[in-house]
Order: C-alpha cells, then structure tokens, then sequence
C-alpha cells in the first residue's frame, strides 16, 4: 500500500480494481469467495449485495465519523454494516425470494466480510462522505470482478452451465471438484498468482 | 462536551443503536407481508407439485390450492387426481446441517410414491443442495413403496429409473443428505399408517377434494 491515499475517483477506481484489489492483494473476504463462487447467479446478487452494503456503511461511517467516540468506533462500525445486511437480506427475502432462499446463510454472513470493516476503518474513517461511498462501491466491485470470474470457471466445469445454461457438450463429464470448497482455493491461489504477476509486469 | 468521556459514550450508543433498531424494525413490518405471502405460496406451490397438478405463477398456485382439502394442523392433505385420491404430508426432519422441510405424496393405499417436494433446507449448496433438482424429484415419482419403505442409496448410473425397486438413486458426494432423505421419507410413510392419521385423511377424503 502506497503511503499517501490519492483520493481522486479515477485514482480511487484503478487503486480499488486493480493495483490495490481487495482479493488478491489485500487477501482480503476469502471466506465468501470461496463459500458462493459455484453459480454465477448467486454470486452476482451476492457480490452486489456486498458492493452495496460497503458503500453505504462507508458513507454512513464517514458521515458519523466526527461523533463517534474512539473506544467504540469498530462497535458502531459493526451495527451499521450488519444494519445494510440486515436491509439487503429482507429486501431479498420480499422481493426475489428464490435467490434468497439459495444464499441461505450466506447474505447474513456479509456481515463477517473484513473488505466492509476494512474500508471504513481504513478510508471512511479520515474522508469525506461522497469520496467515501465511492471508495466502498468500487472495492466492492474489485471484490465482485474476482469473484464472477471465479464462478464463471467454477459453474462451467462443475455444472457445465452458466447462469443455468447449458454450455457445456452432453458428453462433458461434470467435475464434482469444482463445486466443493477445495476448488475455489486452486482458483484463488492461481487468480492471485496472475494478477501479482501481470502487476510485476507493470511496475517493471 | 468531552467526545471520549463515558456518559456522551453511553448516550451515544444508546441512540445509534436506537435509530438503527428502529429503522430495521420499520423495513421488517414493510416487507414482513410479502416475505409471508412468498413463504405461504412456495408451501402450497410444493404441495401441488408433489401432489401431481400442474401448477405455474402465484395466481394459478393459489386457485389449484383452493382444490386441495387441507388440515393443516396436522399437515395432512388430500385431492383427487384423475379420479385418483392422492394424500400429502408436510414433513421435517433434520438433514445434514438443519432441517429439510417437504411433502411427500402417496397414493391412498400408500403403496405408490406420486411425488417428493423440497420447501426448504441447508444443505450444501451444489451437493447435498442438490435434492432440490428435478432429477432427483423425480425419481420418486411412481415410485413402488417396499415393505420397509424406500431406499436411497448410490447407484452406477445418473438417477434410477426403475419405479418398481423401491430404489432412489442418491446424490453423489452428500451421502449424509441421501441418507437422510431416506430415513425422513420413510418415517412420514411409517406416520401415514398410523391409525389416528388414517382417521383424518379418511375424514378429508369424504369432505371432498376434487381437482
């Protein structure tokens, strides 16, 4: 991490995309990348669930951010993140109640992801409101880039589908491995040793 | 006022976690009747489909329903289906990690299995998760009930589709839930036979339930 923040939005958006992604550099809201990454479909409401929810916490931090009292600001960081959770779960449960119901416990586990906490500690908490809600949106999408790609390999191997189409041949053989844990750990490991490579590239 | 003294900590948190408090509460009253009507409506889209009708939308789920005569007390219900009498229980049992919610469908002399719905469960997404697919729904369709009920047990190839074995083809790598599937759908066929059961799907029976 670079030691002044550039807090211009295109610097913001390449940072949080790119040169600073909260998956493979920061290694940051693993658990979820590897619990929700087999469909596609649950992984994009998933990751915008997650895009929102850290947008609107960092806004929310930064606005309260002067009248918070120190010894209970992760606290209170805490309540508004579970807050949004709580708001995109019922959301989801009124409105689009079959997606809802394959997260499962997942959209309340949104609340454990370190990118929401990560953020307004580490921007929202010194920034200004509008740059700050910018800063949550696009970490989420950095977050969310990784994790689509992840499930477009993960659901086209493991089901042969994506979205739920067929793409796959009849005669291709499903690998079960691909919809199990373990494969999304190769996956990780193998996107983050790309894109640590391609910005080895870059720098060089 | 002193931002790190104790009391305006106090204060504060008291009225942060009032306003949030209040705000999830007034989104939950917003939303609880939609979220009971989506619950109430797969319930019944799931009795219907285990049950054998063709039933497609919330409207058309709602007025199929209406055919169906219900006890839902005791989660019993039955139809008559092509002038054939079709009795539906609502079941739970545990599964892997929680509770699998469903109906079973059986025939009247319960010696036929006419379909399984999934309402709701926790298993694994992609594995045991996989009980909700339709390949392996169907198998039970049919499907001939053996004096110790069914079994579902992993075969060689992809779904059985022999109805007359008793034999339901298992979900690969969730052994757990197959076997659970199975001690649950037996269970609920050992609940059927009781006489106390019997007494009120006869009662359901002779109130009607033509489709």
């Amino acid at each position: 991490m670079s030691d002044v923040v550039d807090i211009r939005p295109g610097a913001i958006l390449k940072n949080n995309l790119w040169s600073n992604n909260p998956i493979f550099m920061q290694i940051l809201g693993i658990c979820s990348a590897l619990a929700v990454t087999n469909l596609l479909t649950n992984t994009a409401i998933m990751t915008l669930g997650v895009t929102l929810v850290t947008g609107f916490s960092s806004l929310t931090v930064s606005l309260l951010k002067k009248l918070i009292p120190r010894k209970v600001r992760m606290i209170v960081q805490t309540l508004i993140i579970a807050f949004y959770v709580i708001i995109v779960d019922l959301v989801l449960k009124a409105f689009l109640p079959e997606i809802s119901k394959n997260l499962g416990p997942y959209v309340g586990l949104i609340i454990t992801n370190c990118i929401i906490m990560g953020r307004a500690e580490a921007f929202a908490q010194s920034n200004g409101p509008i740059v700050s809600f910018w800063d949550g949106i696009t970490s989420g999408l950095g977050y969310m880039g990784v994790l689509l790609v992840m499930a477009v390999f993960r659901e086209l191997l493991g089901f042969g589908t994506l979205f739920g189409y067929q793409i796959m041949p009849a005669a291709f053989v499903p690998w079960t491995i691909m919809v199990m844990p373990p494969s999304a750990f190769f996956l990780l490991g193998l996107i983050i040793w790309a894109g640590k490579t391609m910005m080895g590239g870059e720098k060089a | 006022m002193n931002r790190e003294g104790t009391i305006y900590t106090i204060v504060f948190v008291f009225i942060v976690s009032f306003a949030f408090v209040l705000l999830l509460s007034l989104t939950n009253q917003a939303t609880i009747e939609q979220v009971e009507l989506n619950r109430e409506i797969v319930r019944q889209g799931a009795i219907l489909s285990a049950m054998g009708f063709d039933a497609e939308g919330s409207e058309e789920i709602q007025q199929k329903y209406d055919s169906v005569a219900a006890d839902p007390d005791a989660g019993l219900y039955v139809a008559t289906i092509n002038g054939q009498v079709v009795y539906g229980t609502l079941f739970a049992g545990p599964g892997l990690w929680g509770t699998i919610e469903g109906v079973l469908a059986v025939t009247a002399d319960l010696g036929e299995i006419v379909g399984v719905e999934i309402v709701s469960d926790n298993e694994t997404p992609g594995l045991g998760g996989r009980i909700n697919e339709s390949w392996f729904k169907d198998q039970f369709r049919g499907e001939r009930v053996a004096d110790d009920g069914i079994t579902v047990t992993q075969t060689a190839g992809d779904g059985d589709p022999d109805p007359t074995n008793s034999l339901v083809d298992g979900v690969t790598g969730a052994t757990r839930t197959s076997d659970s599937m199975e001690a649950i759908v037996n269970r609920e066929l050992q609940r059927l036979r009781s006489v106390e059961i019997q007494q009120i799907l006869r009662s359901l029976e002779s109130q009607g339930g033509n489709a």
